[in-house]
């Protein structure tokens, strides 16, 4: 039974929707896929109780938090509960500061490991042993949210509604958990590049595009024959399911199936097609 | 005939739609058998005031501008189009595939080739508002040079709606792909209940991905926005791979005595191979053209994909700046053969030592011949299958041979790497178990010539495959397929009116030595070298002490006239008879000739006919024909018993294996095992991972039946005349014999009724209409009408063609009249894919020069028709090495002048020239008269065709009726 921090019972209304608002994906089971969304949702699962967590596990997928926004220590997001006026949550971490962060990059550039998966969006475990080594911990014990609701206990359901959506945002993009600790993505880059340098991005599917008009004599011809381009370069022909497991797939899941456990038997049978299709030559 | 032409029209937010409209503008709906749906499109032709220009026209017609035209259409919906493509190359009668619709088939077998491949991803994307699943192609590497081959190639007219080049290619390719995925994919990706409208989102969209309908309608956008970012993320990571250069590794062998294996890292261009640059060096800040502006961000970035599927690689990004590792033979090993195949296929380069692959363990098969040695002459003239050959089996491992002991040992230190005399080999535990298996056998003996050469065929087992032949005497020379050097030549045979060139010699006792043996024999000189003359020599041959069984000759129909009249030239005393035709004996086969002639279409209906004879021989000219061992026609001539049997074929058989295999097995029934054995043994090997081995041992397996001389070979060009010149005889089709039958009726009674200046004029133009019917029903009726099946030069021309370009050669074909060449251009073109020129008098000499500068440099084999009297002078050609007459100008000195294009200094001697002549017509009587007037000046027959109206009517009657013997 829920009480006011005046030691008040309260009367729990009805909780208002919300449209548009930050629902997770996982709609049962576990919320944040990735080791490093975890460890703030279990950080989050030690200290609550039952409930609250429950109710705010619930929150979150319906899509209660409006929105969050992310600054070096400080999350503060907005929730929708059961008054008008959305509850304000707030969840501070310890920034490092400028002098720890120079250690840190330096350490992490150190490595090839870590520089090779941080460039790559990856985000190795083993950077925790980086910061440990440091004396300054990625992962906090504890986590201080606040939030302005009548409920007493801490975390209330609104912050740990919040602390899901963020496990989630960090499973899309690790970046954040090391942007939370007051270094943004480019800026760690930036410092692992040693200089900061735009890189010329060339598209290999570029064409040159050709006005019509200047096509007007061989407007109905190949340009290159079309023998030619039955030619193709015959391929090492690889197993069709290697584009999937050559990539980090998307946290997405089917029925609880990863999805690309679910793609990776119908690709296999990809080179040999049941029907008798054929592609021409 | 109804040409179509297509486009593709991009959809903006929806998918886009293939367009079809016919070349004439006329209506396609209901006309055709396509589907769609019928709308007028607005496109952008070029055109006049008058309206659009024929493709024909473009190059001739003045004031040409880019204008806006309403064009009634067909438009396919985006599910529709990738079938529609695929099946357009086969269009029927009523209509032709201009090439605009030709490439949009080719580029949906690329999307097939894409999606086969697995190169693509399912994306959720936008379509009109509503989200909707599809499959989106993943284009990198090899397939991103592709991709931009196919925008170069793209005829302008396919973005006729006005979109961009990228954007059209881009988007027909992303529907091409999606069609070509669904098609592939299973009826539903995840079993269970289907998912309702009110399921989640993922769930929604993975049915959706193999769905008739891709739409997720009502979806919440909040839902779509998170599962398209993170589908989008994926899509963007799989592109990454696509850089201009990639991560590269390199394998090099331990020093001898150690056991540590390096594994270079390095940067290479994905364009040139030759450009590397070692990882050491990129960190020293080394670069080649290219390079990224961070070529180190590039080197880690991609190593640090590349962990994903060689693990090891981990502990090497352990280095602050990574540039080799270690490997101990164990490690190397799995790299071979687990991560370096992986990783080769996923875009990275690997570099291995060249023995990486082959099989590691083998045998060699030595023989001796028991008879003491003698002259190669009187060796072959004895030799047989049955003779007995001693034998003897040695295990070989890389290159050496080993003792039973040393394998013994090998298979005790179980290791999948090792080291005999110094060379690495890759042993696998299957290999060892076999050749220890091998061991216990016996391994010397004697065997017969024809158990040996069976042994040869078969390559041992497929874990223990024969690596090495060594085997002497004629066995060892048919083994090796040198018999046809080794054998002492046959000179040219009596009876054969004619000399025989060296080369022909030597085939001619191959064909006589296998056909002694009882062995068949593919003669797969290139054309032009002689087949016929070879093969009606070896039927004088044998019939030089006894008569043997008629041999029967089968063609395709438009060589059954060359054959007939080949045989009356160069072998008169062989009786021929030619099994074709409304009068052809029916239920029985007279044996009382030497050659009987037929057609792979009547060897089909005649099937039993054909069987109750009894044959020496059965001949497949073409054999291309029955390249395909599930064809009623192939499956007919194996049906047809013979003591022997010939394939004859101008195409490389070598480079089409399941070809090889149905052509082998019609000539060695059984011989090569089944289609299936020889698919995996030899042929995918072969295609699917260049196996040498494999290669080897097919050429062991076939060399022996296989004779193919090249006419640029050194030996065969010394042999050859200045010009080989040839006389292509051509049949009339029946449609062909009645118009020109009535042509001379109606000719003959105007000619009768004239005189003096206005009977020439008459004529000349009986002349003109009956050399058009010669060419082509059409080229007389102007009707535009169909054109394949009509005429035999066409038929013959397309076949040539074809084998022309297979060889990767130029050729010239002249017309003297610029109409046909309009009409033959594009008929060419769309049935060669290849280039095919059109030089005529309505041409610039601009567009002229650029013609012949195209023709001169281009390194891709095409085809140059030109009109006679627009080349006739100032035009150097000599990149071809094929001229064909299509028509005869009867001037022997203005078709020697066309000729002569191809022959200007700088032209080696392999230039073949064909002049086409229908047998039975006029082209066929004035030919003789020519060929017996050669005699006399050239005055009489050399000043063009005014002679021909100077003859009475009797004569001319009798130049001009066709002579039905030669139509059948």
């Amino acid at each position: 039974m829920p009480f006011d921090r005046d030691g008040k019972f309260y009367e729990a209304g009805k909780t208002i929707e919300v449209d548009g608002g930050l629902a997770v994906r996982a709609k049962r089971g576990k919320i944040g896929e990735r080791w490093w969304s975890r460890r703030f949702v279990d950080v989050l699962e030690r200290v609550c109780d039952g409930g609250r967590l429950a109710r705010g596990r619930a929150y979150a997928r319906k899509g209660q938090v409006m929105d969050f926004h992310l600054t070096a220590g400080k999350v503060t997001a907005r929730v929708q509960g059961s008054r008008p006026q959305p509850y304000a949550v707030e969840v501070t971490i310890a920034a490092f500061d400028e002098t720890q962060w120079t250690s840190l990059t330096e350490a992490l550039g150190s490595r090839a490991l870590y520089r090779a998966a941080l460039l790559a969006g990856e985000m190795p475990q083993e950077i925790v042993e980086v910061f440990d080594e440091h004396g300054l911990p990625l992962f906090p014990d504890n986590l201080d949210i606040r939030c302005n609701c009548p409920d007493w206990g801490v975390p209330c359901k609104h912050g740990s509604a919040v602390l899901y959506v963020l496990a989630e945002a960090f499973d899309d993009d690790p970046f954040l958990v090391l942007a939370w600790r007051g270094r943004d993505r480019e800026a760690l880059l930036g410092a692992l590049r040693g200089t900061p340098e735009p890189v010329e991005t060339v598209d290999p599917l570029a064409v040159e595009e050709t006005p019509l008009e200047e096509r007007l004599a061989d407007y109905y011809s190949p340009g290159l024959s079309l023998g030619r381009l039955r030619e193709r370069p015959s391929r090492v022909t690889a197993p069709p399911e290697l584009l999937l497991r050559a990539l980090d797939g998307p946290p997405v899941r089917v029925r609880h199936i990863p999805l690309v456990d679910l793609l990776k038997s119908a690709y296999r049978e990809l080179a040999e097609p049941p029907s008798t299709v054929d592609g021409g030559s | 005939m109804l040409v179509i032409q297509a486009g593709w029209v991009p959809g903006g937010d929806r998918p886009g739609r293939l367009a079809l409209w016919a070349e004439d503008l006329s209506d396609l709906a209901g006309v055709i058998d396509l589907d769609g749906d019928a709308e007028t499109l607005t496109l952008k032709l070029p055109g006049t005031t008058r309206g659009p220009v024929p493709p024909a026209d473009l190059a001739t017609t003045r004031a040409v501008k880019l204008r806006s035209y309403d064009v009634p259409a067909l438009l396919v919906r985006d599910g529709e189009a990738l079938a529609t493509l695929t099946g357009a190359d086969d269009a029927g009668d009523e209509w032709l595939a201009g090439p605009s619709l030709r490439y949009l088939g080719v580029l949906a077998g690329f999307a097939f080739d894409l999606a086969r491949r697995g190169r693509m991803l399912p994306q959720l994307v936008n379509e009109g508002g509503v989200p909707a699943a599809r499959w989106r192609p993943v284009i990198t590497g090899g397939d991103a040079a592709t991709y931009r081959d196919f925008a170069a190639g793209m005829p302008p007219v396919v973005r006729a709606t006005g979109a961009g080049l990228g954007r059209t290619l881009r988007d027909a390719l992303n529907v091409l792909v999606d069609s070509a995925a669904r098609t592939l994919m299973p009826e539903r990706l995840l079993r269970g209940a289907r998912p309702g409208p009110k399921a989640e989102l993922s769930d929604r969209w993975v049915s959706a991905l193999t769905a008739d309908d891709p739409t997720l309608p009502g979806a919440r956008a909040e839902d779509v926005r998170k599962l398209g970012a993170a589908l989008g993320d994926w899509m963007r990571a799989a592109n990454d791979a696509n850089g201009p250069v990639r991560v590269s590794f390199r394998l090099s062998e331990p020093q001898p005595g150690e056991d540590d294996w390096g594994l270079e890292f390095a940067l290479q261009s994905a364009e040139d191979s030759a450009l590397y640059l070692p990882a050491t060096e990129v960190w020293e800040g080394g670069r080649f053209p290219g390079m990224p502006a961070r070529p180190d961000e590039t080197l880690l970035a991609g190593l640090g994909r590349a962990v994903r599927l060689f693990p090891l690689l981990h502990t090497a990004l352990g280095d602050q700046q990574p540039a080799t590792m270690t490997l101990d033979t164990g490690e190397a090993h799995d790299f071979l053969r687990q991560a370096a195949p992986l990783l080769q296929a996923a875009g990275f380069g690997v570099q291995l030592p060249t023995w990486a692959g082959r099989k590691g363990v083998g045998l060699k098969l030595t023989t001796r011949s028991k008879s003491s040695p003698q002259s190669r002459a009187v060796a072959s003239s004895g030799f047989g299958l049955e003779e007995i050959v001693s034998f003897r089996i040695d295990l070989v491992i890389g290159e050496s041979a080993v003792t039973a002991e040393e394998l013994a040992e090998l298979a005790r230190l179980k290791v999948p790497l090792v080291r005999v005399r110094g060379q690495w080999v890759e042993l696998d535990d299957r290999q060892l178990k076999a050749a220890l298996k091998a061991v216990g056998r016996r391994r010397e003996g004697e065997l017969t010539a024809g158990e040996v050469l069976q042994q040869v065929i078969d390559g041992g087992e497929e874990d223990l495959p024969i690596v090495e032949v060594d085997a002497d005497g004629m066995l060892g020379d048919l083994i090796s397929g040198q018999a046809a050097e080794r054998l002492t030549p046959i000179g040219t045979p009596p009876g054969f009116q004619g000399t025989l060139r060296p080369y022909q010699e030597r085939g001619l006792s191959w064909l006589h030595f296998l056909g002694r043996l009882g062995l068949g024999g593919i003669l797969a000189d290139d054309m032009g070298l002689g087949k016929t003359a070879q093969t009606l020599s070896l039927l004088l041959q044998e019939r030089i002490d006894h008569q043997p069984q008629p041999t029967l000759l089968i063609c395709p129909m438009s060589l059954v006239s060359n054959w007939q009249k080949e045989a009356a030239r160069f072998a008169p005393q062989i009786r021929t008879y030619i099994h074709h035709g409304g009068e052809r004996r029916r239920t029985d086969v007279d044996q009382d000739v030497d050659l009987v002639i037929t057609t792979y279409g009547t060897a089909v209906r005649d099937l039993n006919t054909l069987k109750s004879g009894k044959w020496e021989r059965v001949v497949c000219d073409e054999a291309q024909a029955i390249k395909n061992s599930g064809t009623r026609q192939a499956q007919a001539v194996r049906a047809i018993p013979s003591r022997t049997r010939i394939a004859l074929t101008g195409t490389p058989v070598e480079n089409h294996l399941a070809e090889l295999w149905s052509i082998m097995d019609f000539c060695n029934p059984g011989l090569l095992g089944p289609a299936k054995r020889f698919r995996k043994r030899f042929q995918e090997p072969i295609e699917v991972r260049q196996d040498e081995l494999a290669a080897e041992a097919l050429k062991r397996a076939t060399g022996p039946f296989v004779l193919r001389r090249l006419k640029t070979d050194k030996s065969i060009i010394s042999d050859l005349p200045e010009k080989n010149e040839m006389k292509v005889w051509c049949t009339l089709t029946p449609e062909q014999a009645t118009l020109y039958q009535a042509v001379v009726e109606d000719m003959m009674a105007t000619i009768e009724s004239t005189e003096g200046i206005e009977r020439r004029g008459n004529v000349l133009a009986a002349m003109t209409k009956l050399k058009q019917v010669c060419n082509h029903p059409v080229h007389l009726l102007k009707d535009a009408s169909r054109l394949p099946g009509r005429s035999g030069k066409l038929a013959r021309l397309e076949e040539l063609a074809a084998e022309i370009v297979e060889d990767g050669d130029k050729a010239l074909i002249f017309t003297q009249y610029a109409e046909w060449g309009t009409i033959l251009q594009p008929y060419l073109a769309a049935h060669l894919d290849r280039p095919v020129l059109w030089l005529h008098g309505g041409l610039s000499k601009a567009k002229r020069d650029a013609l012949v500068e195209e023709f001169q440099t281009s390194d891709e084999p095409m085809l140059f028709l030109l009109s006679l009297k627009a080349a006739g002078t100032g035009l150097n050609l000599t990149a071809a090495n094929h001229v064909v007459h299509f028509d005869r100008w009867w001037n022997p000195a203005v078709e020697d002048q066309a000729t002569d294009r191809a022959f200007r200094i700088g032209q080696s001697r392999d230039v073949q020239v064909r002049k086409f002549i229908c047998t039975g017509t006029l082209e066929e009587k004035i030919d003789a008269m020519i060929e017996r007037k050669k005699a006399l000046a050239s005055s009489v027959v050399g000043t063009g065709e005014g002679w021909i109206t100077d003859l009475g009517t009797d004569q001319l009657r009798e130049l001009f009726e066709l002579d039905l013997a030669g139509v059948r």
